[in-house]
């Protein structure tokens, strides 16, 4: 009983760092049409700027979460108007530069933080396990839980309760008709770009606590994150939310179970979803 | 696309096939003379744009991008292997049925996955299912080697007691099996069942109307196209004498959609242009600069995109009706 809530607790906070990466995904491609494969990289940026302000520096760790997000919207604006702006509406050529920026990017890390992973590493603060239920747990984890969860319900306000939101929702349903209303979409779309980033840079910091950082990130934080966007279903943040935590209790649950083939029970969760709903839990019916 | 109003001289009727006799002379005849090491890379040029140009079939003809495609490559390559150096299996002509028996299985597989949707699903569930082999190949030691891949992979044994390998005669065994999936692939795209796939990929819905089978006419695309892909991988692996699961991951599958839409989509010769500088790129900056090569692979990703987004093959169309009709059409 006592393993069980603790691979439950585990699997949560790992599948509320899935949410915050595979929400941007998610929101990026409803928004923009774009299909960022540079998102899992965009996270592994966040994580080694995590690193470098909250190991190397000695910092604060709040300011290294920030910083990890702020360095990566600037990554991904740089990534944004300087090149998807010119293929806009291009499918094949976004998945074509975006994954040119996974091995730029990823080189570029390489370069700079060099090739020996960087341990995972916590705020001293955070750094103490405390008793639940019979099981120990790590603060650290319950941190990123309610982050997660104070995330998750930022999103959702932010897209159902404000001016903002509604904009992009009507983007999302017609574009057209929305800039016909005197919406300049390409403002709303490089915001909703940035703030997708942003969490990824963010998620990337958190994650770091469990997983460091190193240069392999960029393709399993996308592989997991793609994953989570077709179960949940593509362009939906709840979507995104519940396959981020089905995912994560598959992982953690699976690590248990099956110990070295967790990865084979995502898959298979995966591909039984989708024979019975091939566009995802949330997603639309349709399959455009 | 066919200028057909007008008069086709025999000059022209030359000049129209001119592409093909130079691109059939350069890697004909300039081969023999080049040392070996260049063989090897043309080698590489030509197993590349096979797996591109089967990459090809499913999107630049069927319309479907799929960014997994190195998990038939793959496949083809693991099954070659392990039936060489597991199964104790000697001669070519048995062990290349099998992998290609094999190959369409999995494809058959996949093919029912992944169908079930189109467009940007398809792509993302291709791309998982691919991740999923790669997982496999990470995981079953004992038949796939894991991370180490399989190594010491022997020379292609046809039975012919004359026959020794070096880099020149490996070279024209390659440039065969080129040529005849080549001529294979050029069959199905020009058939009947390659215009209804063109016509699908322009208009699902009018096709449907028509009385087409949609998404039958894909599955078979796709099996075709994974065939194709399987024997580039049986070739790679006797190339390389190496397979590990990055054959089968998403690097490799982006790099043939690289070469496909840096040639230029829904030609099979614009494939054939895209290997040539892609593989040279990626050679080049291997040797010059090892650390970096991949900030120069993505960055000619990059420049690719944001420079000729349609790619060379439609630029070089274009270059040969102006010389050949003195106007510019399509």
């Amino acid at each position: 009983m006592e393993i069980l809530l603790l691979t439950a607790l585990t699997g949560v906070s790992f599948g509320f760092i899935l949410f915050l990466v595979a929400s941007g995904l998610s929101l990026i491609f409803g928004v923009m049409g774009v299909l960022n494969l540079a998102h899992g990289a965009l996270y592994m940026v966040g994580a080694y700027i995590g690193w470098t302000i909250a190991i190397q520096q000695e910092g604060n760790f709040v300011l290294a979460v920030l910083a990890g997000g702020v360095g990566t919207v600037i990554v991904g604006l740089v990534l944004e108007r300087g090149f998807l702006r010119r293929i806009h509406g291009m499918l094949n050529q976004q998945v074509l530069l975006t994954f040119g920026f996974v091995y730029v990017l990823t080189n570029l890390c390489l370069w700079y933080w060099k090739a020996l992973p960087k341990a995972p590493f916590t705020a001293p603060v955070l750094d103490w396990s405390f008793p639940i239920a019979g099981v120990t747990y790590s603060f650290a984890r319950m941190v990123i839980t309610a982050i997660g969860i104070a995330l998750a319900i930022f999103l959702w306000w932010l897209q159902s309760k404000t001016r903002f939101g509604t904009i992009v929702r009507a983007g999302m349903t017609d574009k057209e008709m929305t800039e016909g209303l005197g919406i300049n979409y390409g403002i709303v779309a490089t915001i909703v770009f940035a703030l997708g980033c942003f969490l990824a840079g963010i998620a990337g910091v958190l994650g770091a606590q469990l997983f460091g950082a190193h240069l392999e990130l960029g393709m399993n934080v996308l592989v997991l994150a793609v994953v989570v966007v077709v179960v949940g279903g593509m362009g939906s943040v709840p979507g995104a939310l519940v396959g981020g935590l089905l995912i994560g209790l598959v992982v953690s649950f699976g690590k248990v179970l099956v110990p070295g083939l967790s990865m084979f029970l995502v898959y298979l969760v995966m591909i039984v979803i989708l024979m019975i709903r091939p566009t995802g839990i949330l997603g639309k019916a349709t399959t455009s | 696309m066919e200028q057909e109003f007008v008069a086709q001289t025999w000059q022209r009727q030359l000049a129209r096939f001119a592409p093909y006799i130079v691109a059939g002379l350069v890697f004909l005849i300039i081969p023999a003379v080049l040392p070996s090491y260049a063989q090897s890379v043309m080698t590489r040029v030509l197993i590349f744009a096979l797996f591109a140009v089967s990459l090809d079939i499913i999107f630049g003809y069927a319309g479907l991008l799929s960014l997994g495609h190195a998990a038939f490559f793959g496949v083809g390559g693991y099954a070659n292997a392990i039936l060489l150096t597991r199964y104790g299996f000697e001669s070519f002509w048995i062990v290349t049925p099998i992998a290609i028996v094999i190959i369409v299985v999995v494809a058959a597989v996949f093919g029912v996955i992944a169908l079930r949707v189109s467009r940007v699903y398809f792509l993302l569930i291709t791309f998982a299912l691919s991740m999923l082999l790669v997982c496999v190949a990470n995981t079953w030691r004992g038949m796939t080697g894991g991370a180490d891949g399989i190594s010491f992979i022997p020379p292609p044994d046809l039975g012919l007691s004359w026959l020794s390998w070096n880099p020149a005669s490996f070279y024209y065994f390659v440039f065969t099996s080129f040529i005849i999936c080549f001529l294979l692939m050029r069959l199905v795209v020009n058939s009947p069942f390659g215009l209804s796939l063109q016509g699908i990929r322009e208009s699902e819905n009018r096709m449907r109307a028509l009385g087409y089978n949609v998404w039958l006419h894909r599955y078979i695309a796709f099996i075709i196209s994974a065939l194709f892909a399987g024997v580039a991988g049986i070739l790679f692996t006797y190339h390389n004498t190496v397979i590990s699961p990055w054959n089968l991951g998403l690097e490799m599958s982006a790099l043939a959609m690289l070469i496909c839409i840096l040639g230029g989509l829904g030609t099979l010769w614009g494939p054939l242009i895209g290997a040539v500088v892609v593989i040279l790129i990626e050679y080049f900056s291997g040797i010059y600069m090892p650390a970096r090569w991949p900030l120069v692979l993505g960055g000619s990703f990059i420049i690719c995109v944001a420079l000729i987004p349609k790619g060379i093959a439609p630029s070089l169309r274009r270059l040969q009706n102006r010389l050949l009709y003195g106007s510019v059409k399509n």
